[in-house]
């Protein structure tokens, strides 16, 4: 559900946990970010960072600048302030990104756990049978289909956690058990609801079954696209994956190299949750492969 | 100025405070010294700002010649540090000549020594922080702890910086001797979803530190938690134990419920995650962690925000010049 109100949580002396409810629900996401753009919007004395997740928020504060009941109502008069969620207009980049499905470095990768951790069935072909596809192309087809959300960044920095847009394209698969111990960098994968890039090689759960030559980490920070961070993405940005062959992964491989790849990002959108609740709604039916 | 590092020791690295704030929702934890406390103290010593960037040295210390006269400080953990052999006091500034060569050994009381340097450590900061972070192999010296053979550059100390001033013996932190350790913490943020029972029990058991334990997470062992209504009955999306709940954000010091193993997420700490965290353990509570080994004991007692918020308060209140008096009588 979602709440009537939001829940603030205390964690500790400097954090405060906003909930505002307890679905898996891109709405719920949609508000955490809203109140995080409105928050700095206000510029409130004290708080230092935020960190929207699923369906809540966390809040950096610093109690000498601004008390923990100070801060509840200052966040619940900018949540009255936002008015419902379909209000919401986020700034949002959209990245397109090359992608290898069902490529040759995953597959070592999966055949490496299978020969070496466990059995299991192919992560594409699991897709496929948890999914109700016809076959690898159709969930190809279909997870390429869609623009994705990122919801919330973390389990390693940079590693971006997105949602599916489009509800057509909506997969979801169980993690593997036990993890893997490797995860080529770059590869993509698909755990509970949620799709994933690894930014560098290591350990994971997630199905995988692609992958980007486009780094989403820049230490050197050589590329213009990471505005001053090392990883690419921020909350609220979408990415669109663009299948390619393996050649085309190795010319885009050489470019990144020495320096030249151009970022794919279209910087001049906001995202109406008004118009996306209006479009998902038109939809009506489920996908229909 | 430089100092060459001819022994590391376990994992020594740079750190600043707080650390690399603002970067929480890309994933990028703060970092820093775990004991804070310490690591303000050294840094007045040696006439930085209570931030500068010094080193921490975990269980065993380093070994590194001075490239110039410097005047430096060792706080925190004991590691018997000498200087060409002789024993270098704690709490106290101290110059060294240009050559000579200051060791550190294993921690006999405590498990953290901060070594800070007039001038302090001049690194390129990363994200607007020199703090290392070395999971991600970014801050300190090439993103990690440091290494033999390595220069460590220093800034240019202040015109005050002197040998022989000393902290205050009431403002320094007391560090266990009987392996025990009481540590505040705060219920919640998801404190709801553990009964009356499992309360009670986290509040009244030994807790274990465990080997498996690192600038991530601190795993504790001890009895098994029981859960509310809440956490038993619950949307599928949540996850299928008890403690898993849709990911959220983790505040810094949350007891994360890994199952039925709570885990204090602690400087480099995951940002978030699909675990419940009933409690967190302020930041003033941090160096006490900072000081402990493995195989030591907790006993966590329950302070509310209003109380931590007041320790903190009085933990600044000691890291100030008031604290460092002129041992010259």
């Amino acid at each position: 559900m979602i709440y009537p109100e939001p829940r603030y949580l205390p964690g500790g002396d400097r954090y405060m946990l906003v909930e505002f409810g307890n679905e898996m629900n891109l709405e719920l996401n949609f508000m955490a970010q809203g109140l995080a753009a409105a928050i700095l919007e206000a510029r409130i004395a004290g708080v230092i960072e935020t960190a929207p997740c699923f369906a809540s928020m966390l809040v950096h504060y610093e109690p000498e600048i601004i008390g923990f009941d100070d801060l509840r109502a200052e966040l619940s008069r900018l949540v009255a302030g936002l008015g419902p969620s379909d209000a919401l207009e986020l700034e949002s980049r959209l990245f397109y990104l090359p992608a290898v499905y069902l490529d040759p470095w995953t597959r070592a990768c999966v055949e490496d756990y299978q020969a070496k951790i466990a059995p299991k069935t192919a992560d594409w072909d699991y897709m496929v049978e948890l999914n109700g596809l016809r076959d690898t192309n159709d969930f190809v087809r279909v997870h390429s289909g869609t623009e994705y959300w990122v919801a919330s960044l973390g389990f390693w920095p940079g590693l971006p956690f997105m949602m599916a847009l489009d509800p057509r394209a909506k997969m979801t698969a169980p993690k593997y058990n036990p993890p893997r111990t490797w995860t080529p960098g770059g590869a993509i994968g698909l755990g509970g609801a949620s799709t994933a890039i690894y930014p560098e090689q290591l350990p994971g759960g997630y199905q995988i079954f692609a992958r980007t030559p486009v780094p989403i980490w820049d230490r050197a920070q050589r590329f213009a696209a990471f505005a001053g961070s090392i990883c690419l993405f921020r909350p609220g940005d979408r990415v669109r994956f663009v299948p390619c062959s393996v050649e085309e992964f190795e010319t885009i491989e050489r470019e990144v190299a020495d320096g030249t790849y151009q970022y794919n990002m279209v910087g001049y959108g906001k995202f109406s949750v008004a118009l996306y609740k209006a479009w998902t709604a038109s939809l009506g039916a489920r996908r229909t492969s | 100025m430089t100092l060459e590092i001819i022994k590391p020791g376990l994992e020594t690295s740079v750190q600043d405070w707080p650390g690399r704030y603002g970067f929480w929702n890309q994933g990028f934890p703060p970092s820093g010294p775990m004991d804070s406390w310490s690591f303000r103290l050294a840094n007045l010593l040696v006439g930085n700002v209570v931030g500068a960037p010094a080193l921490e040295c975990q269980y065993i210390g380093p070994t590194l010649r001075f490239g110039a006269e410097t005047v430096f400080a060792v706080t925190g953990a004991d590691m018997l540090p000498t200087l060409d052999g002789a024993p270098v006091p704690l709490w106290q500034s101290v110059t060294a000549q240009p050559g000579q060569v200051l060791a550190m050994s294993f921690a006999k009381l405590g498990a953290r020594a901060y070594l800070a340097l007039a001038g302090g450590i001049d690194v390129e900061p990363w994200l607007g922080s020199r703090a290392t972070f070395h999971k991600a192999g970014i801050g300190g010296v090439g993103g990690h702890a440091l290494k033999p053979g390595q220069q460590v550059p220093l800034g240019v100390p202040a015109a005050t910086a002197k040998a022989g001033l000393i902290v205050e013996e009431a403002a320094r932190p007391v560090i266990s001797t009987d392996r025990r350790w009481e540590i505040e913490v705060v219920a919640g943020p998801n404190d709801d979803w553990i009964d009356g029972e499992g309360h009670a029990r986290f509040l009244s058991a030994d807790w274990k530190l465990s080997g498996k334990s690192d600038r991530t997470g601190f795993r504790l062992d001890g009895p098994d938690w029981t859960f509310t209504e809440k956490a038993l009955h619950k949307a599928p999306e949540h996850g299928s134990l008890p403690s898993n709940i849709i990911d959220q954000g983790y505040p810094l010091g949350a007891i994360n419920l890994a199952g039925q193993t709570p885990i204090i997420l602690v400087n480099d700490g995951p940002s978030m995650g699909g675990f419940i965290n009933p409690y967190t353990v302020p930041q003033a509570a941090f160096w006490k962690l900072g000081q402990s080994k493995p195989g030591e004991t907790y006993r966590f007692k329950a302070v509310s925000v209003a109380e931590s918020q007041a320790m903190a308060r009085s933990l600044a209140a000691l890291c100030t010049d008031a604290s460092i008096l002129s041992s010259i009588v």
